[in-house]
C-alpha cells in the first residue's frame, strides 16, 4: 500500500467541525442547536448499511463470547482437542475424522464438527469461535492501548510543540520506518521464543500479550500523528488563549480544553484501528509471529489450512470469511461513524 | 450507497476467487498433454530450494547429496541396487575394500589405476587427503566424522590449510592410502563412503565451490551452477563402463534442476507432465489423487511410488528432569501415545514403529514392529488406561510438561497431537513452536531443560552407530547436545565403546538387535516411525525399469530412462 505523505497524514482527522454540519447537510431534521453528539447519532440512524455492518459486527462478537458454550453443550470438545483417531457418524455411517492420508471431514452441519475438522481432528467451529475471541480480543485491546499512547503522545508533542515535539515525532518516525508487518514479524517472532521481561512484570511468550503489546505499538504514529496536528491546530484557538489567560497550568488545559476537543477523531479511529488491529494480528499469526499454538486465532486457522486448500478449503475458508465479515463490518461501521461526526472529514489508516 | 456497492464488489470478487480456487482443485487433468520436461536427451527436475551446498565437502543435505553422489565418487562407495542391496559396501575409487589392521585403527586402500576427473585431470591418491583437508578446513559438519584420523586435531588446530594430516599417508605413484586413526572406529569404511569424500581435484580451493563446482569422478559433472535458479548435470565424458565397476554410465546425458519453491506448483507440473521429477514429497493435497491414478493400484500405467527412509522419528524424554526422570512416566508416555494417529498427520508418508533402528538397518528387530513391542502393537490404537494407571502411579498426574517443535510442517501438528495426548493420559502438557532455525540450538541447552519434544533422525549411512550416538553418554554436552534424553546408561555406553571397535558390523549385528531392544524397553525415548518418501516422475520417464531407490542417497538419476530409449 502507498504510504500517505507526512502532510497528508498529519491533517487526517484534523477536521472536526460539528458545528458546521448542518449548513453542510442542509437536512432540515438537524434542527439549529441540537448537540454535536445527538446530531451525530441521527445522522447515523439515517446510514442503514453502517448500522447493518455495526450490528453484523455485534452478532460476530456475540458468537465468539458464546464459543465455551458452543464447545461444552453442542461439540461436546475443547479448541486444543485433538480426534485424530476418532469417527463421527454421517448418514448412519462411520468417518474418520481424519482419513489415513490426513485428509480432515468436512463440514456435517451437525453438533460434532459442525463445520467438519482439520489436520488435527479438531473441530473447526470450536476453533473459529475461540479463534475469534482471541483474534478481538487483541484487535480491542492493542486499539486501546494505541489510543491510551498515541492521544498522550500527540497531545503532548502537539502542545508543546518545541524539544518534547522533536524528540516525540522522532519516536513516531522511528516507528514509521518499519513496515507494519515486517515489524511485527521481527518483534513477535523475537519475543515468542523468550517472552518479555520489564521490571517485575514478565509475558510468556506464548501470551495473547505479546501480539497485543506488538500491534498497540505499530499503529501508535498512524494516531499520534493526527492528534497531533490537531493539538497543534487547537493550541492557538481562542478558547485555549482564554484558559491560559485564565492562569490555568498546561496539563489542565491539554486534559480540559484539548482533550474534549479530539474526542471526535478518536471515536472515528477507534472502530478504524480494531479493524486493522484484527487484520495485522491475523496476518502476524498467519506468519507465525502472532498466537502461538495450541491457540487458535484466524491467522493460524487459516496458516494450518494452506496445505489442504484443494482437498480441504473450509480450512481456510471459513476464518477467511470470519476475518473478512469482521474487518469490512467494523470498517464500514466506522466509516459510517466517521461521516455522520462530520461529512468532509478524511480519515484513513494506511501503511 | 457507497458503501454497499463496496459491500457488493467485494462479495462479488471473493465468490470468482472461490470459483477459481475450486477450478484450481477439480481440474487435475489439465496440462496433461503438455509435452515432457525437457528434449529427448534431457530431463527437468525440481527441488523445493537451493541445495545447502554444491561442494561434495560441505552439503549435509538431501537436497545436496542426491546429485552430487553420481558427480563425486568416494574411494568406497554403495551397490547400485534397490533396496538392502543398495546399503551394502563396494570399493569406489578404490580397487578394493579396505585392509583393516587388527586393532581397527588402520585402514589401507590403493587407488585405481587410469581414473580422470571430468576435466581430464588424472586422480592421484594424494587427492584423497586434500578432500579429508577441505572437509576439516572449511568446518563443515561432516567434519566431526573425520576427526577420528591421527593428526586431525592438529591439523585443524595449527590453522595452516597446506598442512599435512600426518594420519593420511599417499603414493601417488602406486596409488597407495594409508589411514590411521587415533582410536577403533567401526563405522569408519562407511565414514569413507560418505559423500564429504567424493574425491575432488588437489588443487581446489579452500572456498565454498557452489558457484562453480570442481569436477570430480562420477557418471555426471556439473556444467552450470546458479544458486537458487538452476543447475545442471551433464553426463561425464571422462566416464565410461568399467571407469568403477558397479557404477554405471549415466543414461540420459542431461538433468537440469530448477528452484521452483511451491511444491504444489511442483506436483502439478509433474501430474502435467512439465517436469520429469521432483525431489520433494509430493503436496500432501494432490497425494490421494496421485496415489488413485499413478499409484501401484492406480487407475493408470504407475509413475508413483514410496519407500521407506532409513529414520526415525522419536520424541525425545530428558529423564534428567522431572516427570521423566521417573522410570514409571517414561514408560507410560511410550503406552500413551497413540502411533496411526501421529502417522495421519503425515499423509500416510509415517510407517508406525516401536524400534528404534529403522527397518534395513543392521540391528532392527522386525518384532517390536509388532505386538512384541513391550509398549503395544504400534499400529493398534494405545491403552491408555494403562497409560493413566502408571502416571497415577508415580504420582505425576497434572505434571506441568513443555513440549517442544519446530515450525517446519508437519512438526507443529505432531507437537500439539503429542501434547494432546500427554494430557490424556494425565500429564499437563502445552506445546512450544520454536522457529526451526533456533530449535536445535535451543533444546539442546541444558540450561532451557526441555521435557520432551519432537525429534527425527536421517542415518548419514547405514550403521547403527550412526543413530546410538543420540543415546550414548559420552556425547551428553552443555550445548548442542544430540543427546536430549540424556540417556547415560552404563551398559549402552559400555556396548557402543566396544562395538564401535568392530568393523564388520554384519558379525555383531545380533549385539546391536539386543541393543535396540534394550533401548527400547527402557524407555528412554518414544520411537513412533519411520519416514516414507516418494518417487514421483513424469509420463515420457520409463518408471517399471529404471527407478532403483538407493536407501542411501534415494534416487540415481544415472539409472534413469525415457521410455523411447
Amino acid at each position: 500500500m502507498v504510504s500517505p505523505s507526512r502532510e497528508e497524514a498529519e491533517s487526517a482527522g484534523t477536521e472536526f467541525t460539528l458545528d458546521s454540519s448542518e449548513e453542510l447537510s442542509g437536512d432540515p431534521a438537524e434542527r439549529p442547536g441540537m448537540g454535536p453528539w445527538r446530531l451525530t447519532g441521527r445522522r447515523l440512524r439515517r446510514d442503514k448499511v453502517a448500522l447493518v455492518s455495526g450490528v453484523v459486527f455485534l452478532l460476530i462478537i456475540a458468537a465468539c463470547m458464546a464459543a465455551p458454550l458452543w464447545a461444552d453443550k453442542v461439540a461436546e470438545t475443547t479448541p486444543e482437542e485433538n480426534h485424530l483417531s476418532d469417527q463421527v457418524l454421517i448418514d448412519g455411517k462411520p468417518t474418520d475424522v481424519v482419513d489415513t492420508l490426513g485428509k480432515p471431514i468436512g463440514p456435517t452441519w451437525s453438533g460434532h464438527f459442525f463445520l467438519g475438522a482439520d489436520s488435527n481432528g479438531r473441530d473447526i467451529m470450536v476453533r473459529l469461535l475461540y479463534g475469534g475471541r482471541n483474534s478481538l480480543l487483541i484487535g480491542l485491546a492493542a486499539a486501546i492501548g494505541t489510543i491510551a499512547v498515541g492521544l498522550v503522545l500527540g497531545l503532548l508533542a502537539g502542545y508543546y510543540r518545541g524539544r518534547a515535539d522533536s524528540v516525540i515525532r522522532w519516536l513516531l518516525d522511528v516507528i514509521w520506518a518499519f513496515p507494519a508487518v515486517l515489524l511485527g514479524v521481527a518483534l513477535g517472532t523475537a519475543l515468542a521464543l523468550g517472552g518479555l521481561s520489564i521490571g517485575p512484570v514478565t509475558i510468556q511468550g506464548d501470551s495473547l500479550a505479546i501480539p497485543t503489546l506488538i500491534i498497540a505499538i505499530i499503529y501508535i504514529p498512524y494516531l499520534a500523528r493526527p492528534v497531533r496536528g490537531q493539538a497543534l491546530a487547537l493550541r492557538e484557538r481562542e478558547f485555549v488563549e482564554a484558559a491560559r489567560a485564565q492562569g490555568m497550568g498546561s496539563l489542565r488545559i491539554i486534559f480540559s480544553e484539548v482533550l474534549p476537543n479530539v474526542a471526535s477523531t478518536l471515536v472515528v479511529f477507534l472502530p478504524l484501528l480494531v479493524a486493522n488491529a484484527v487484520l495485522l494480528e491475523a496476518a502476524l499469526s498467519f506468519l507465525g509471529a502472532g498466537v502461538q499454538p495450541p491457540s487458535p486465532s484466524w491467522g493460524t486457522m487459516i496458516a494450518e489450512g494452506v496445505d489442504r486448500i484443494v482437498t480441504a478449503p473450509h480450512l481456510t475458508i471459513v476464518p477467511g470469511v470470519m476475518l473478512v465479515l469482521s474487518v469490512l463490518s467494523l470498517n464500514i461501521f466506522g466509516e459510517g461513524v466517521r461521516d455522520a461526526l462530520d461529512p468532509r472529514a478524511r480519515v484513513r489508516i494506511e501503511h | 450507497m457507497r458503501n454497499l456497492c463496496v459491500l457488493v464488489a467485494v462479495l462479488a470478487l471473493a465468490a470468482v476467487s472461490a470459483i477459481g480456487l475450486a477450478a484450481c482443485g477439480s481440474d487435475s487433468d489439465s496440462g496433461s498433454s503438455a509435452g515432457g520436461g525437457g528434449d529427448d536427451s534431457s530431463v527437468t527436475i525440481a527441488q523445493a530450494s537451493q541445495p545447502d551446498f554444491l561442494d561434495p565437502a560441505l552439503s549435509y543435505t538431501i537436497h545436496g547429496w542426491e546429485p552430487m553422489w553420481l558427480v563425486y565418487t568416494p574411494l568406497l562407495t554403495y551397490k547400485r541396487e534397490d533396496g538392502k542391496a543398495g546399503s551394502e559396501l563396494m570399493p569406489g575409487l578404490a580397487e578394493a575394500m579396505p585392509e583393516v589392521s587388527e586393532d581397527g585403527k588402520t585402514y589401507k586402500l590403493t587407488l585405481r589405476k587410469g581414473l580422470e576427473f571430468s576435466d581430464g585431470t588424472p586422480v592421484k591418491a594424494s587427492d584423497f587427503e586434500h578432500t579429508i583437508k577441505r572437509v576439516l578446513n572449511l568446518e563443515s559438519g561432516g567434519a566431526p566424522y573425520y576427526e577420528v584420523i591421527k593428526g586431525a586435531d592438529a591439523y585443524l588446530s595449527g590453522g595452516n590449510a597446506d598442512a599435512d594430516i600426518s594420519g593420511i599417508k599417499t603414493n601417488d605413484k602406486t596409488g597407495e592410502i594409508t589411514i590411521e586413526l587415533s582410536a577403533p572406529e567401526g563405522a569408519f569404511s562407511y565414514i569413507l563412503a560418505m559423500n564429504f569424500a567424493g574425491v575432488v581435484p588437489g588443487d581446489t580451493p579452500f572456498e565454498n565451490m557452489t558457484k562453480d563446482p570442481a569436477p570430480g569422478v562420477g557418471a555426471y559433472m556439473f556444467t552450470k551452477s546458479e544458486p537458487n535458479r538452476e543447475f545442471v548435470l551433464e553426463r561425464n565424458p571422462k566416464f565410461s563402463d568399467g571407469t568403477v565397476p558397479g557404477v554405471p554410465v549415466a543414461n540420459i546425458p542431461t538433468v537440469r534442476t530448477v528452484i521452483t519453491p511451491s511444491v504444489p506448483q511442483q506436483t502439478q507440473e509433474v501430474i502435467g507432465n512439465e517436469l520429469d521429477f521432483m525431489q520433494e514429497p509430493v503436496a500432501t493435497d494432490f497425494l490421494s489423487e496421485i496415489l488413485d491414478r499413478f499409484g501401484p493400484d492406480g487407475s493408470e500405467e504407475q509413475r508413483y511410488k514410496e519407500y521407506t527412509t532409513l529414520s526415525t522419528y522419536y520424541f525425545f524424554l530428558n529423564g534428567d528432569v522431572a516427570p521423566f526422570d521417573d522410570p514409571k512416566v517414561r514408560e507410560a508416555v511410550n503406552i500413551g501415545v497413540d502411533k496411526p494417529a501421529l502417522a495421519r498427520l503425515f499423509a500416510g508418508t509415517l510407517e508406525p514403529g516401536c524400534s528404534f533402528l529403522p527397518p534395513e538397518m543392521p540391528g532392527y528387530v522386525e518384532a517390536l514392529d509388532s505386538a512384541d513391542c513391550p509398549w503395544g502393537d504400534p499400529s493398534e490404537a494405545p491403552d491408555l488406561e494403562r497409560a493413566k494407571q502408571l502416571i497415577k502411579e508415580a504420582g505425576a498426574e497434572g505434571a506441568k510438561v513443555t513440549v517442544w517443535g519446530d515450525n517446519v510442517d508437519p512438526t507443529p501438528k505432531v507437537t500439539q497431537a503429542y501434547a494432546d495426548q500427554l494430557n490424556q493420559i494425565g500429564l499437563d502438557a502445552e506445546p512450544k513452536i520454536l522457529d526451526g532455525g533456533v530449535y536445535f540450538q535451543t533444546i539442546g541447552n541444558q540450561s532451557t531443560g526441555a521435557q520432551t519434544g519432537f525429534l527425527n533422525w536421517f542415518g548419514d549411512f547405514p550403521h547403527p552407530s550412526n543413530f546410538f550416538f543420540l543415546v550414548d553418554g559420552a556425547t551428553i554436552q552443555p550445548t548442542n547436545n544430540q543427546n536430549m534424553s540424556n540417556v547415560d546408561d552404563p551398559h549402552i555406553n559400555k556396548e557402543l565403546a566396544e562395538l564401535a571397535k568392530e568393523p564388520d558390523v554384519t558379525a555383531v549385528a545380533d549385539r546391536w538387535e539386543a541393543l535396540n531392544e534394550y533401548l527400547v524397553d527402557k524407555a528412554y525415548l518414544v520411537p513412533y516411525g519411520y519416514r516414507k518418501l516418494s518417487t514421483f516422475l513424469s509420463d515420457r520417464m520409463n518408471f517399471a525399469d529404471c527407478t532403483p531407490i538407493s536407501p542411501q542417497y534415494y534416487n540415481d538419476y544415472s539409472q534413469w530412462c525415457l521410455k523411447d530409449e
